[in-house]
């Protein structure tokens, strides 16, 4: 069964491991979000060069959201938009990450690989999936833009830190013991393979 | 009268906004349908939110995705029809008439494929494809803006004298290969037959025809029946965290070819945007989805 958390962000660890793939929760808090792959090299850059990123990300979170950002009359910041990319364009940079940073919460849609499930389980990391075509619903929960970092990158790639209240439910896809719904249902559907192909043969015989 | 550049130009820049700010009406019908029938409690959440999210953009006149794709246009001119101006020119002149305007701003998603730089022009852009239609007096134009949930999956094959089995076998390779990957449930177009670029159209123009229309084939009908029972039988779901709607639809067409056939297989993500309109002859323009 799902069940449906709020949990305060950054996530601790032991909240981390708390959770199980398939459960549903919220997100109070602090996360730092970016949709660029130059982004996430520089990040690695960074982790590889032993430099604090322009954000600090230890402990923290790094969701695969893309978000546009403008200067208000105010001199602040505000998120026009917000939401999710593709995960697995990151899969070779993600476990470096996590490790590096003992990422505690990572997101985006779509899944990340094997390299990067067992990054997560030994780090206590989990993944997030957001609700792609979800704009509407993700960029109403942000309450305020804390950080711009990148600027000279386009600005659904900058690294930007978002304080936000109720977002989600987002699906743990991928939990820190291991489990991801994403490795466990591809294999389910390359074991049930065989039978899908009997039962269209069947049909497309009954169909004749 | 004549169908003005402008009034392509106003259209074509239309189009491409409302695509954005809407989820079309077959495709939430087919949300709503899902919705009733999937058993996955946290599939059934995720259809809820869709439904809602969708809610949301129209109410309030939001983008649905942060990813307003690259834009891509297909234009029918009726025979009929008499043009005034470069219309050609006008499809792309509304799209940047569209970035300079248009509130909340675009992303950059046009990207130069050699460089992997960003920016809202580029070469051959919007993508446009051309057709005519017999005796009309129209303009039509049909906008559906692409990105990577409904453009990265796609894929082709070329076989020789291939059997319906090992057609529908490449659709079930294809639809496995993109597994979570493509913001399901998606839209299935496949194209059989025809050349390389023809099915590859074919499977495109394909997943445009209304989610709950009836191919006119009976062969592609029942095809498109159980490949669609085929496709939910994988079990991806909602988002691709499990559940019974992987698929809203599959839609099949052909083109007779030499026996060579390739078969293209490309997805639309379950916002499935689109929108398309006509300029008649007398200047009124006609909404059409």
């Amino acid at each position: 069964m799902s069940s449906l958390r709020t949990i305060r962000m950054p996530m601790s660890r032991e909240e981390a491991r708390s959770l199980r793939a398939g459960d549903m929760v919220l997100l109070d808090g602090e996360i730092v979000i970016t949709a660029g792959l130059p982004t996430v090299q520089r990040l690695v850059a960074c982790a590889e060069e032993g430099r604090e990123p322009p954000i600090p990300l230890a402990g923290g979170s790094l969701m695969h959201l893309g978000s546009y950002s403008r200067d208000t009359a105010e001199g602040g910041l505000e998120v026009l938009y917000m939401n999710p990319t593709t995960s697995t364009r990151f899969n070779a940079l993600m476990p470096r990450l996590i490790r590096h940073f003992g990422l505690t919460a990572v997101g985006g849609k779509g899944g990340l690989d094997a390299g990067c499930v067992e990054a997560m389980r030994e780090v206590g990391c989990v993944y997030l999936s957001f609700l792609g075509g979800g704009a509407p619903l993700h960029s109403a929960a942000i309450e305020a833009v804390r950080e711009v970092a990148y600027p000279d990158l386009v600005a659904h790639y900058r690294l930007v830190r978002l304080a936000v209240r109720g977002l989600g439910p987002l699906t743990v896809g991928i939990d820190a013991h291991g489990n991801s719904l994403f490795d466990s249902l591809r294999h389910d559907a390359e074991a049930r393979m065989p039978e899908i192909l009997a039962r269209l043969a069947a049909d497309r015989a009954g169909a004749g | 009268m004549p169908i003005t550049y402008e009034a392509v130009k106003a259209l074509s820049a239309q189009l491409y906004d409302w695509s954005l700010r809407a989820v079309p009406a077959d495709t939430k019908d087919g949300l709503g349908r899902a919705l009733a029938a999937e058993s996955h409690e946290g599939a059934r959440q995720v259809l809820a939110m869709m439904l809602g999210s969708a809610r949301k953009a129209e109410a309030e006149g939001r983008f649905i995705c942060s990813d307003a794709g690259v834009p891509v246009y297909h234009v029918t001119i009726g025979t009929a029809a008499r043009l005034e101006g470069d219309i050609k020119a006008a499809i792309s002149d509304g799209f940047d008439e569209l970035v300079a305007t248009i509130d909340p701003p675009l992303l950059k998603h046009v990207t130069n494929p050699l460089t992997n730089e960003r920016g809202y022009k580029g070469k051959d852009m919007p993508l446009v494809t051309w057709d005519v239609a017999g005796g009309a007096d129209w303009v039509e134009i049909l906008c559906q803006p692409k990105a990577l949930g409904s453009g990265r999956w796609a894929a082709l094959e070329t076989f020789s004298f291939p059997t319906l089995a090992e057609i529908e076998a490449y659709v079930m390779k294809v639809v496995l290969q993109a597994g979570s990957q493509h913001c399901p449930p998606v839209i299935v177009g496949v194209g059989i037959g025809g050349s390389f670029d023809v099915a590859a159209r074919i499977a495109s123009k394909a997943t445009m025809r209304p989610i709950g229309s009836t191919n006119p084939e009976p062969v592609l009908a029942a095809m498109e029946e159980r490949l669609l029972r085929a496709v939910n039988a994988t079990g991806f779901g909602p988002m691709g965290t499990g559940g019974d709607t992987t698929a809203l639809a599959v839609h099949v067409d052909y083109a007779s070819g030499h026996g060579y056939t390739p078969v293209a297989v490309c997805f639309n993500c379950w916002i499935n945007r689109r929108t398309r309109a006509r300029i008649h002859g007398d200047g009124t323009v006609e909404r059409l989805e």
